[in-house]
């Protein structure tokens, strides 16, 4: 649709920013502020002065720079696609993406065109690649000139945007004394200028804080395993830093929390002295070294006292059949008793060797004592036999594959059943897996 | 003696206080010198595992020089050093170990074990109300002496 192409394809319609009167007016007053220097009187800076104005005022402004910026990159991305259409999966940053577009502009073969300085040289390298074999065609002479001024809009606007966050971390000591007596003026700055402003930063829970600034690249080919995660501003800033390695992720998690009450020291003017911040530094600092303490040597445990606990006895079933191992069985009560008058026979004959007792006594009224099943043992599953057939007599070297024409190999060899009841040495009288012998039809 | 943690009597009010305030619990008395070799090497195990035994028994030295320690000697029939006295709850504990001489124990211990073993069986038969126990040791591990007897 012609209509809709004609405003998107104008940058001012969309890019409107740097039009507008309040970006002039604010980028005047910050430059004046940064000509006049720090000034004279310490703190003591009330929400009606003027400079603290000016201060949320650019806090809000480098959040709208941002998102300007956000805005021109999608413009740029969307003309250069026709051109190059992978280095938007590549370079995902749009600063750095603007300025690899302005340097490579409408040049087809990237070996004419040097990245150094714009992108790491690994990524130059996969730009390089990927550019050989793009299916993209160079740009009409106009569009190629309305992407470059997008570009340098970029840029202007990023450059802006640093100036101001400089002036903000200028003042920081005295917009958020505590939060910059934690963590320093630079990441202090740097929190508020992504959280929006003060307030915005105090109504954060502190894991937020904690997550703030964290760089989310994930450029093609490149391992995310080895990225850290949850490594933002707090993760980088010196406190942190200078914990030894192991103890760097809870550092921050108790450094983003005590600074998130900071800020929000900060945010209700509460100590406009920074005291509360110092405090807060110091008692950081003592817990990560408490934290590298040595533990305690162990010291070796006194002996329980004898007799003390009393034996826990087991039960159940499982008890009762190993006992069942070691239990009187009838043969053994029987060859201890003894009838009277009836001498008793003995292994050794004679009264030498151990005594049978009633064992095998005439007119015991017990012919043959066996084993008999115990009451709680469960029948032994022959396993084997029932599962592959085989009747034992089978040579060492036979398998229980068979390999039919039909199925190929089977696990279970059919033959072997009829290998049990087909050799007519063995006896299937007594045979536990054999069937009947002659299956005649009644006809 | 510092270093292993176990105090040394001297007087005769320590050694009856010992006795009378230790309370559901074995004391182990050495009478001894410190200058002894199997003195020496007896104190150490006690004093090794003094701490093992805490729970359940406590141990003390007492000095067979001491002017006032005299009494005990004379008391308990001690001529051979060390020699180890048992009690529990005020009463003095029996041990047979093999030897003729069952109210005390002569000598060192072959092992820390060896020591703790025989502390349990006298903390387990007290327990029952026994006032003699059988030594847990078998008869190698028991140190062998002669027992001299005066003017029989």
């Amino acid at each position: 649709m012609p209509d809709v192409e004609v405003n998107y394809d104008d940058l001012n319609t969309v890019a409107k920013l740097q039009n507008t009167p309040r970006y002039h007016d604010l980028m005047k007053k910050v430059d004046e502020a940064i000509e006049s220097g720090v000034p004279a009187t310490m703190a003591k800076l009330s929400e009606d002065d003027p400079e603290y104005q000016l201060i949320v005022e650019c806090n809000t402004l480098s959040v709208d720079i941002d998102n300007e910026i956000g805005v021109i990159h999608n413009y740029i991305r969307d003309k250069y696609r026709l051109k190059f259409p992978e280095l938007e999966s590549l370079v995902q940053h749009p600063i750095d993406y603007a300025r690899v577009v302005k340097r490579i502009g409408n040049e087809m073969d990237l070996t004419l065109v040097d990245l150094e300085g714009v992108l790491p040289s690994a990524t130059i390298m996969v730009v390089s690649v990927t550019a050989s074999t793009t299916n993209g065609k160079p740009l009409a002479e106009e569009v190629l000139q309305k992407t470059l001024d997008a570009c340098d809009r970029a840029l202007d606007l990023d450059e802006s945007k640093k100036k101001v966050l400089n002036f903000v971390e200028s003042r920081m000591a005295f917009i958020a004394p505590n939060l910059s007596a934690i963590l320093g003026s630079a990441v202090a700055a740097k929190l508020m200028g992504t959280a929006g402003g003060l307030s915005a930063l105090s109504k954060m829970p502190a894991c937020n804080v904690q997550i703030l600034g964290v760089k989310k690249k994930n450029s093609a080919g490149f391992s995310s395993a080895t990225l850290n995660p949850h490594t933002g501003f707090i993760f980088h800033s010196e406190i942190v830093q200078g914990s030894p390695p192991s103890l760097r992720t809870r550092a921050a998690r108790l450094v983003s929390g005590k600074s998130t009450l900071a800020a929000r020291v900060d945010a209700t003017m509460g100590d406009r002295l920074g005291q509360t911040g110092r405090a807060f530094r110091e008692e950081i600092q003592k817990k990560i070294e408490k934290w590298q303490e040595p533990p305690p040597p162990k010291q070796p445990k006194p002996l329980p006292v004898p007799d003390s606990d009393p034996k826990k006895k087991r039960g159940g079933r499982r008890l009762r059949k190993m006992k069942e191992r070691y239990a009187m069985t009838d043969m053994r009560k029987l060859a201890n008793r003894m009838s009277f008058n009836i001498p008793e026979e003995s292994s050794l004959g004679d009264g030498l060797g151990e005594g049978y007792g009633m064992l095998g006594q005439a007119g015991s009224g017990k012919l043959r004592i066996s084993a008999g099943p115990s009451k709680l043992s469960t029948k032994v599953k022959k396993f084997k036999e029932k599962k592959y057939g085989s009747s034992g007599a089978t040579s060492g070297l036979t398998s229980s594959l068979a390999f039919t024409p039909v199925q190929g190999i089977e696990l279970s060899n059919p033959s072997a059943q009829a290998a049990l009841l087909g050799s007519g040495t063995q006896s299937t009288y007594f045979s536990e897996t054999g069937s009947f012998s002659k299956i005649k039809k009644i006809v | 003696m510092a270093l292993l943690g176990l105090s040394t009597l001297t007087h005769k009010q320590d050694v009856d206080a010992m006795i009378r305030d230790t309370l559901d619990k074995v004391l182990v008395l050495r009478f001894g010198r410190a200058t002894d070799p199997v003195c020496m090497q007896l104190d150490e195990t006690l004093g090794k595992s003094s701490r093992e035994l805490s729970k359940f028994a406590s141990i003390a030295l007492v000095d067979v020089d001491a002017q006032e320690i005299q009494v005990y000697l004379h008391y308990f029939d001690i001529t051979l050093i060390p020699a180890t006295v048992f009690f529990f709850n005020s009463q003095h504990m029996k041990m047979d170990s093999g030897t003729p001489d069952h109210t005390k124990w002569i000598g060192a211990f072959h092992s820390k074990q060896d020591f703790i073993d025989v502390v349990e069986t006298i903390y387990k038969g007290a327990m029952r109300g026994k006032l003699i126990v059988n030594c847990p040791l078998p008869a190698d591990r028991v140190p062998k002496f002669e027992l001299l007897y005066k003017d029989i």
